[in-house]
């Protein structure tokens, strides 16, 4: 079930809505192996992720200041887009 | 209207072909199983491993293999009611860490074996930012996932491809580092995964400007036998992001199986261990056997360090 790579795009805000740079991004379940990599939220608390099949996703975001969440994302044939809330 | 046959002309391609981002390298090919020895670098104050093969790390216990390994039992769904299409299709979603978290943390991070391994902050091509880890093997040399070094398949423009940098954090404790901080920017991987993207071809090296592993020290690592791997404890220490930032876990299990180029266990990892060590104890000192690169399912997964990967790894070693 292979096809061309599907886009995960989205922003880590903190409990006041604003960006979360650096803040640590890794698929903690996805319906395929996955390289063991985690990505980082940039500056702008954006982050761009790629996946290689539709499916239901599990990513967790983790953030030493901010908490952590974990968010259930079901990723279509054009990719996916979501805002992460940070609890603090 | 008839048509000439083309003949045509079958090209071996060696996906174990070395390719760097700096000046084209032959690699070597050696043909025979051997290992090379660690080093315990300056002061190693080493801790004996337990007779099991794995570390003694205070808190952990080695779990016994799960009866389990084998692929999951699928349950027909109840056709009574109606389930989320997604599952239907796709199954449960894998985990990387599977079952309880047997994770411990290594605080003794100056100390060996644990500093020869280093928490990688990579940078991509287009400036995006990751977390991985490596390990050395040599004063000048450390291991990693093909995929910490180069980017493929990504889909992101200007993101695929050599990574710009990395910063390197050997023996790193959370906000301390016992050894510094070097950035490194000299690469090595092979056409199988920069040329192919080949999962099993994903491995690749980061070469240091100076020989941090000199005090370090590194680990051995060799071509060993499926038997041999087959009667390990795998022992993998790393940097998970699902942790406190820059904090060093490690987990061990017994081998699940092994292929010719991968190597699969039931050791608990998670994003950010990326091209950690996969190592058995044998005899008291450490080798290397794969690098981690994949969580999966019921088992994550490495390159296996093969006869080719060995040959590499050994022409790689500064």
């Amino acid at each position: 079930m292979s096809q061309a790579a599907l886009l995960v795009r989205g922003r880590v805000v903190d409990a006041r809505g604003r960006p979360v740079a650096g803040a640590r991004l890794m698929w903690h379940s996805a319906p395929v192996d996955l390289p063991d990599l985690a990505a980082l939220s940039g500056a702008d608390g954006g982050f761009v992720l790629t996946v290689p099949v539709t499916g239901p996703y599990r990513l967790a975001c983790h953030s030493d200041a901010n908490g952590q969440t974990i968010v259930d994302v079901s990723v279509a044939a054009d990719g996916s887009q979501l805002t992460l809330h940070l609890p603090r | 209207m008839a048509t000439t046959p083309k003949s045509t002309k079958s090209v071996k391609i060696n996906l174990h072909a070395a390719t760097s981002n700096e000046a084209d390298e032959a690699s070597a090919v050696v043909k025979r199983s051997v290992m090379k020895p660690p080093a315990e670098g300056l002061n190693p104050k080493t801790v004996k491993a337990v007779s099991d093969g794995s570390e003694a790390v205070p808190g952990f216990k080695l779990r016994a293999a799960a009866a389990e390994l084998s692929a999951e039992a699928f349950k027909a769904p109840d056709t009574s009611k109606l389930s989320d299409i997604g599952e239907a299709s796709f199954g449960p979603a894998a985990e990387t860490v599977h079952g309880p978290d047997d994770r411990v943390r290594i605080t003794a991070t100056n100390t060996y074996p644990w500093r020869v391994h280093a928490s990688l902050l990579i940078t991509a091509a287009d400036n995006s930012q990751w977390i991985g880890t490596g390990w050395f093997i040599g004063p000048r040399t450390l291991v990693t996932a093909g995929h910490v070094v180069y980017i493929k398949n990504s889909g992101v423009a200007g993101r695929d491809g050599w990574v710009r940098r990395i910063q390197v954090m050997p023996g790193r404790n959370g906000s301390t580092l016992p050894y510094g901080s070097v950035t490194a920017t000299s690469f090595k991987s092979v056409t199988g995964w920069t040329g192919s993207g080949n999962a099993e071809y994903d491995y690749g090296v980061i070469i240091l400007p100076t020989p941090l592993g000199n005090s370090t020290g590194w680990l051995g690592f060799g071509n060993f036998s499926d038997a041999d791997l087959r009667a390990s404890t795998g022992n993998i220490s790393g940097y998970p992001g699902d942790k406190p930032s820059g904090t060093q876990w490690y987990d061990a299990r017994r081998i699940a199986s092994v292929s010719a180029r991968k190597v699969y266990y039931d050791i608990d990892t998670a994003g950010g261990q990326s091209g950690s060590a996969v190592y058995r104890i044998a005899s008291g000192n450490r080798y290397g056997f794969a690098v981690h690169a994949y969580g999966g399912g019921s088992t994550n997964s490495g390159t296996r360090i093969n006869a080719q990967v060995y040959a590499n790894l050994l022409a790689w070693k500064v």
